[in-house]
């Protein structure tokens, strides 16, 4: 006999159960959870969670909306999805690396800001011909972000600090000092912001007569896939990759196996930094062309839960920054057609958060279930 | 001189209450990187049940403004029960579970605070609006020079907090319950070997972190800015974390390092005013207690003996 609670637990467990790729069902598992938690919170509201989430997708440009102004299509919106998703892939990436090494690196949003305005500073101000001046920028970008990340990585494996505060510390001075030269040296008296950058420099290409259209292309979206490839290739392929996962796994039992610690976790921070650079000047000089002083981009927070998502799969990640930079570009069409508060979208992601988080217990949980079903199963029936 | 004193005590006292808090946590064996989060969603519900309460009937000030460091300490825990839920039962890692929570709190707040404003009190607004906080001169002993400003203006809850924190000291090196506590962040199973639940020492280790933050969050909010907005977050937490981790897990040396920061910071912010620079430059001032933290993270963090079990996901089978 099959009672309900039986039921429930047979549906879980051939969900989320083991088998073939558990860890990416029970992402899907998650998301489900958040939706739904989303589509609670949008009843509780009055409003109708359909509507809702498919005005999501009309925003970010996967559904065709109503109407548009002239110039713009479906066509402009998606584009649109792709130029803000870039700095999301490497950000998320740039998470996952470390913690694949067990490390957790909360300064992506810091390092954003520094490598963004280095190159502002740099290269977003002067005449170089376009394509040096972008390849400079994206250099800088790689630069700044490994230096920092070399920093971190060096302070924990030589002082034993915390990298999780030491990175929260960074993010703060590197946010003020940043503030302090921008309103002191570059602030635009009108918008407050530093001086947007010159279209040379720029990773995206503003305004492009396309099909009639108006469109924005990000030039360093190819880029972005390859680095995905590279990090995958990286991690399942090399020895340092190999190491770099054996760290995070055991860190006495690599030292055991000979490999070094300690120059492990520099070198994986220096990646991690080097990602969340790329994710710094394609956001500030890619997706946006200026940067707002005393803000830390959520971006660099929100990509934690990306990785996440994304169990640290650079491919996961990918698909993973998709999804999340849907729910951020859709908000504004979702706000303005229903209503809602803006802040609802964020809510929904750090909700999908909690749930990705504790994914290791739903991953416990289905192997549970299925053991005990095997077990009963064969009595049942 | 005075003026920095009397700041310098306002800010370091809130700060002093959350790395309690923190030491409760870490003392139980759990990292806990949520006060952040814990400390506005406390300081969340102490304005909430400010705003309610005025709207429903009009208390007399003075009362509601103790009800809501009740509310507070009762909101803090309550959010921290989420925590401790995540981290306990679903065993999920330490540190990524304390940064979500804070991101969840940073988002909740700013959604529910918007959202409530724009349904029940009828304005669109993304604060609630708290009253002035009593301040009190301690008649005599003020008199003092330097040592009198001490006692010169000093807010109510900083007497409050003076008095929680030493019964939270008492509680937790007097008591069995408070070395039971510290013992689970050494040596779980040896607690567990001596019929205790490790668990359910955590989780109450959890609840009273959650509290304190609530409490501290709620006096940052009455003595920055007297209102409840996302201003709330920006760092304090991080900053009590740091206190404890220099103060080396001990309430007494956490005291030492919170009164640096406090002077720390309001001096840096005497000599923006005295030496009449920009405002633009309070943005280096601000970076002072950052700085500082790093710079004494470096020479402590190696000295320092953090609880051995802390950061471990409690297995009882293990040896």
């Amino acid at each position: 006999m099959l009672n309900k609670k039986n039921i429930y637990k047979r549906s879980f467990a051939s969900f989320c159960g083991p088998g073939k790729h558990q860890l990416l069902r029970i992402s899907f598992f998650c998301l489900f959870l958040s939706l739904v938690t989303g589509a609670i919170l949008l009843l509780l509201l009055g409003k109708n969670p359909f509507v809702a989430y498919t005005s999501l997708l009309q925003g970010s440009g996967i559904l065709p909306k109503l109407r548009y102004p002239g110039r713009k299509s479906q066509l402009t919106d998606f584009f649109n999805l792709l130029n803000y998703t870039v700095p999301m892939i490497f950000a998320s990436l740039s998470v996952a690396v470390a913690l694949k090494c067990g490390l957790f690196n909360i300064c992506v949003s810091g390092i954003m800001v520094l490598s963004g305005f280095m190159a502002t500073v740099l290269v977003g101000y002067s005449d170089i011909t376009s394509i040096v001046a972008k390849i400079l920028v994206l250099l800088i970008g790689v630069g700044v972000g490994a230096l920092v990340g070399a920093l971190i990585g060096w302070l924990k494996y030589r002082f034993n600090m915390n990298e999780v505060v030491v990175a929260i510390m960074l993010n703060y001075i590197i946010s003020y000092v940043v503030s302090f030269f921008i309103n002191t040296q570059l602030a635009d008296p009108v918008t407050r912001q530093s001086v947007e950058i010159n279209q040379n420099a720029r990773l995206t290409l503003v305004d492009v007569e396309m099909f009639g259209l108006r469109i924005n292309i990000t030039t360093v979206f190819v880029l972005a896939l390859i680095v995905v490839f590279l990090i995958k290739f990286l991690l399942d392929k090399t020895r340092f990759g190999f190491e770099l996962k054996a760290v995070g796994v055991n860190k006495n039992a690599s030292r055991y196996c000979g490999i070094k610690v300690g120059k492990t976790l520099v070198k994986t921070m220096i990646i991690s930094g080097a990602l969340a650079g790329l994710a710094g000047v394609t956001y500030y000089l890619g997706s946006y062309a200026s940067i707002q002083p005393r803000v830390v981009p959520q971006l660099g927070f929100d990509a934690i839960a990306v990785a996440l998502l994304g169990n640290m799969n650079p491919i996961g990640c990918l698909f993973a920054s998709g999804l999340i930079m849907i729910f951020e570009s859709g908000t504004a069409y979702l706000s303005s057609r229903l209503g809602v508060l803006r802040e609802i979208a964020a809510l929904i992601i750090s909700i999908l958060l909690l749930f990705s988080a504790s994914s290791g217990y739903f991953k416990i949980l289905g192997n549970k279930f299925k053991l005990e079903l095997g077990e009963n199963g064969g009595r049942n029936e | 001189m005075n003026n920095i004193i009397i700041e310098s005590m306002a800010f370091t006292l809130p700060l002093f209450i959350i790395a309690i808090g923190g030491i409760f946590c870490e003392g139980s064996g759990v990292i806990n990187l949520a006060l952040e989060g814990l400390l506005g969603m406390g300081a969340f519900f102490g304005g909430l049940a400010v705003a309610i309460l005025t709207s429903t009937f009009v208390d007399s000030q003075s009362a509601l403004v103790y009800i809501s460091l009740f509310a507070a300490m009762a909101g803090g825990a309550f959010f921290a029960m989420l925590f401790a839920l995540i981290v306990l039962k679903f065993q999920a890692n330490q540190v990524i579970s304390g940064v979500v929570i804070n991101m969840l709190a940073v988002s909740l707040t700013a959604f529910l605070t918007n959202q409530l404003n724009v349904s029940f009190f009828g304005q669109s607004s993304n604060k609630f609006v708290l009253f002035i906080f009593p301040r009190v001169t301690v008649p005599f002993i003020s008199k003092v020079p330097i040592l009198g400003a001490f006692f010169t203006d000093v807010y109510v809850f900083e007497f409050i907090i003076i008095a929680v924190a030493l019964f939270m000291a008492y509680i937790l090196y007097k008591t069995p319950f408070g070395m039971r506590l510290r013992a689970c962040g050494d040596n779980p199973q040896a607690v567990a070997a001596a019929g205790q639940n490790v668990t359910h020492i955590r989780f109450i280790a959890i609840l009273i972190s959650g509290a304190m933050a609530g409490l501290g969050g709620i006096c940052f909010a009455y003595s920055i800015s007297t209102n409840f907005s996302p201003s709330i977050f920006v760092g304090y937490g991080f900053l009590a974390i740091a206190a404890y981790i220099f103060g080396n897990w001990k309430i007494s040396n956490t005291f030492l390092a919170c009164l640096i920061f406090g002077f720390a910071r309001s001096i840096g912010y005497f000599f923006v005013q005295q030496l009449s620079l920009p405002s633009s430059y309070s943005d280096l001032v601000l970076t002072f207690p950052y700085v500082l933290t790093l710079l004494l993270l470096l020479f402590f963090s190696k000295t320092n003996k953090a609880p051995q079990a802390l950061g471990e996901i409690y297995d009882k089978g293990k040896r």
